[in-house]
């Protein structure tokens, strides 16, 4: 594949002090210059309603290549960006066309089924994709050789949350799960049945709910009537927003509501104060995470940008930190030779001690259990939750189903 | 399984199917008057939900929430039917449908222009927080508040309807809109009114739904679906199978949570293709 590229760049050249550039120059310049400079994607959704965290992943994307200071053993960073709308289809026609661009390396699926769509393109082409999502396919069934997974394997998720809770509530044995009736919301009851087993807990019911639905009130009423000590959400997104808002208006003093990966702090404006407060959540990310890494990732997020960072920002900004990092370690920019030092890679991240497990490619990293701040004490506007607790549980290598993960 | 908690699903699922049925029974009324498939329906509830929020969390009251919301959604239903719905009466059903679903576009836009995508949550006003102690379960008073203005509205427009003067108009429009014409009665007006009373009912529903579901911009979508269901099952044409039909919607749906709880949405249209398999007229359809 070289000399011919070489020899069309050498026709470009010709072309162009013949004013005929503009006609080729977007395909061809990018190919041609890729050893010359690193070309960073970010595919996100920029319209839709994920619209607003895509623009987070861009800003946070932004900032890594900004901090690294715009290059990287002497080559120019060039940073790409394309919207997903948040479709699958769109976001692996949007990925082609950026590769076509030069980029090596991308980020920023958001939703887990275009992240698995563009997970396929990604081996077939052979560039690093840095993945986020509740999917456990990511670094399990569909695992695969060019894809790493930054958000928690969401075994981690619920191990976080049960040992917290048991470690609070060491009497709260009677569990009421309300699950998401898919790949996700089963996957997290699945974990949790396995993990309460361990810890004596009875589960006393459960119910399953289709996705996307809007009336939660029956299974509530259902699950009070059960007298559980614990009620868990096993949904996720505006699923589990609707059932904290529900289960609100019931004023149970005495069941305490915990979900694991309900929502992430860019989404807990959307519950009044008043239905935050004692709520126990788990999360990938939230901004006053004490390490050194994210103080600094923090503080320049709120000089660019004003706000504090969440999730989206975030995975933008550390997936693409730990790429540039393992490349500095691996000194060159070659996508193989990337990976190989990702595989097994031991690093502080933003989020605390982090490595990345060559077997699957997951992230493995701490997990942060929440809670969430009564009104009265809130300190500012964003003060929704405070960190009170931090797993890192590895998943146990028997629950994985990454059989094979691939060649490079 | 006990008697007391099938009671209590029972109980959730009337105050569930009331807000459904004061929906459709909008929708209904603009469909057996005017004859005309209100497809904007599901946007003049999400315009109603999101003036009942901004209205009660500014001004911290949401018993000014609730009539403002009426108020907003019977206004642009007025705006509507003047400029809009009355230009196409004659025509087919098809420019119908276009009009009204590009008028939902539009104001859905509107509303994520005003409000951006982010939804957002209201607490019950103080008074209905919290539930009632039924002993099986808990059931939250808000709910029942919900169930109650529903059904005072549902009769207040049956009495306006079958027990006035102006319902004996509304009435007579319905079954023979020339002669009511002939009779010097000005049967523009009456439509306007007839189209903001049904723009005005899905203002409330949306007004009530607000401390449940929250405001976001896909929930008029999600409701139309539902609104649609309702009325096809209550007959097309009848007013009050609307009425009957929300509620056993939501009947069926709180019932399903005791045994079938994944099946929660899909039932619901089981239940449709049902009833129009045996009774393609609907419930208290005529034909």
């Amino acid at each position: 594949m070289t000399s011919p590229l070489v020899s069309r760049r050498r026709v470009l050249q010709g072309g162009a002090s013949l004013g005929l550039a503009g006609l080729a120059a977007p395909a061809i310049v990018g190919r041609a210059s890729a050893a010359d400079e690193l070309v960073m994607g970010t595919i996100t959704p920029h319209t839709g309603t994920y619209g607003y965290a895509g623009k987070q992943v861009i800003e946070g994307a932004k900032l890594a290549i900004d901090m690294h200071g715009g290059e990287i053993l002497g080559k120019p960073i060039r940073h790409v960006t394309r919207d997903s709308e948040g479709k699958p289809a769109v976001g692996v026609r949007r990925l082609s066309e950026a590769l076509s661009e030069g980029v090596t390396v991308f980020n920023g699926n958001y939703s887990s089924a275009v992240g698995l769509a563009q997970s396929e393109i990604a081996a077939k082409r052979k560039v690093l994709q840095y993945s986020a999502g509740g999917s456990e396919d990511f670094t399990g069934s569909r695992c695969s050789r060019y894809t790493f997974h930054w958000s928690a394997n969401t075994y981690t998720a619920v191990k976080a949350m049960m040992d917290y809770v048991q470690k609070q509530m060491p009497n709260a044995k009677r569990w009421y799960t309300i699950t998401a009736d898919y790949v996700f919301g089963q996957g997290l009851l699945k974990y949790a049945e396995v993990i309460g087993k361990e810890m004596g807990i009875e589960f006393v019911g459960n119910d399953f709910h289709p996705l996307g639905e809007r009336q939660y009130t029956q299974y509530i009423t259902k699950a009070i009537a059960s007298e559980p000590d614990v009620l868990c959400l096993l949904n996720g997104g505006s699923d589990a927003v609707t059932t904290l808002r529900q289960f609100h208006n019931y004023g149970a003093e005495g069941i305490q509501i915990v979900t694991p990966w309900g929502l992430e702090a860019d989404q807990m404006p959307e519950l009044a104060p008043e239905m935050r407060e004692g709520i126990i959540i788990g999360q990938n990310y939230y901004y006053d995470i004490d390490t050194p890494a994210n103080r600094k990732f923090v503080e320049a997020y709120r000089e660019a940008y004003g706000a504090p960072p969440a999730y989206a920002g975030a995975y933008g900004y550390d997936s693409f930190r730990t790429v540039l990092m393992a490349m500095e370690r691996a000194g060159t920019t070659d996508v193989a030779e990337a990976i190989r030092t990702l595989e097994g890679m031991e690093y502080d991240s933003i989020l605390g001690p982090t490595t990345i497990d060559t077997a699957t490619h997951q992230t493995v990293r701490p997990y942060f259990i929440l809670e969430g701040v009564d009104p009265a004490k809130m300190e500012h506007d964003s003060d929704f939750a405070r960190v009170v607790y931090t797993g890192s549980d590895k998943q146990p290598a028997e629950l994985n189903e990454c059989e094979d993960i691939g060649s490079l | 399984m006990t008697t007391g908690l099938i009671i209590v699903q029972l109980m959730n699922g009337i105050a569930l199917g009331a807000l459904y049925a004061l929906m459709a029974f909008g929708l209904s009324i603009i469909k057996g008057l005017l004859n005309i498939p209100n497809f904007a329906h599901g946007a003049l509830y999400l315009i109603g939900a999101y003036v009942a929020f901004e209205v009660s969390s500014s001004l911290d009251s949401f018993w000014l929430g609730l009539p403002a919301a009426v108020l907003a959604s019977a206004a642009v239903g007025v705006v509507i039917e003047r400029f809009g719905v009355r230009r196409l009466y004659g025509s087919a059903y098809l420019f119908q449908l276009l009009l009204l679903f590009g008028i939902a576009l539009v104001l859905e836009q509107c509303v994520i222009l005003i409000w951006g995508t982010l939804g957002q949550s209201l607490t019950p006003p103080g008074i209905l927080m919290g539930a009632v102690d039924l002993g099986v379960s808990l059931f939250p008073k808000y709910l029942l508040f919900t169930t109650l203005v529903s059904f005072l509205v549902i009769v207040g427009i049956w009495f306006v309807i079958e027990k006035t003067h102006f319902g004996a108009v509304i009435r007579a429009g319905l079954e023979r809109r020339e002669m009511v014409s002939a009779l010097g009665i000005n049967i523009e007006l009456l439509f306007t009114l007839a189209f903001a009373m049904g723009a005005g009912l899905a203002g409330l529903a949306g007004a009530l739904a607000v401390p449940l579901v929250g405001v976001s911009n896909t929930m008029g979508t999600d409701m139309l679906a539902i609104a649609f269901v309702v009325v096809v099952l209550g007959g097309l044409g009848s007013i009050y199978g609307a009425i009957a039909a929300g509620l056993l919607v939501g009947i069926v749906q709180s019932m399903s949570a005791l045994w079938v709880p994944s099946a929660s949405t899909v039932l619901i249209y089981a239940m449709m293709i049902l009833i129009i398999a045996f009774r393609p007229q609907g419930l208290l359809g005529e034909r």
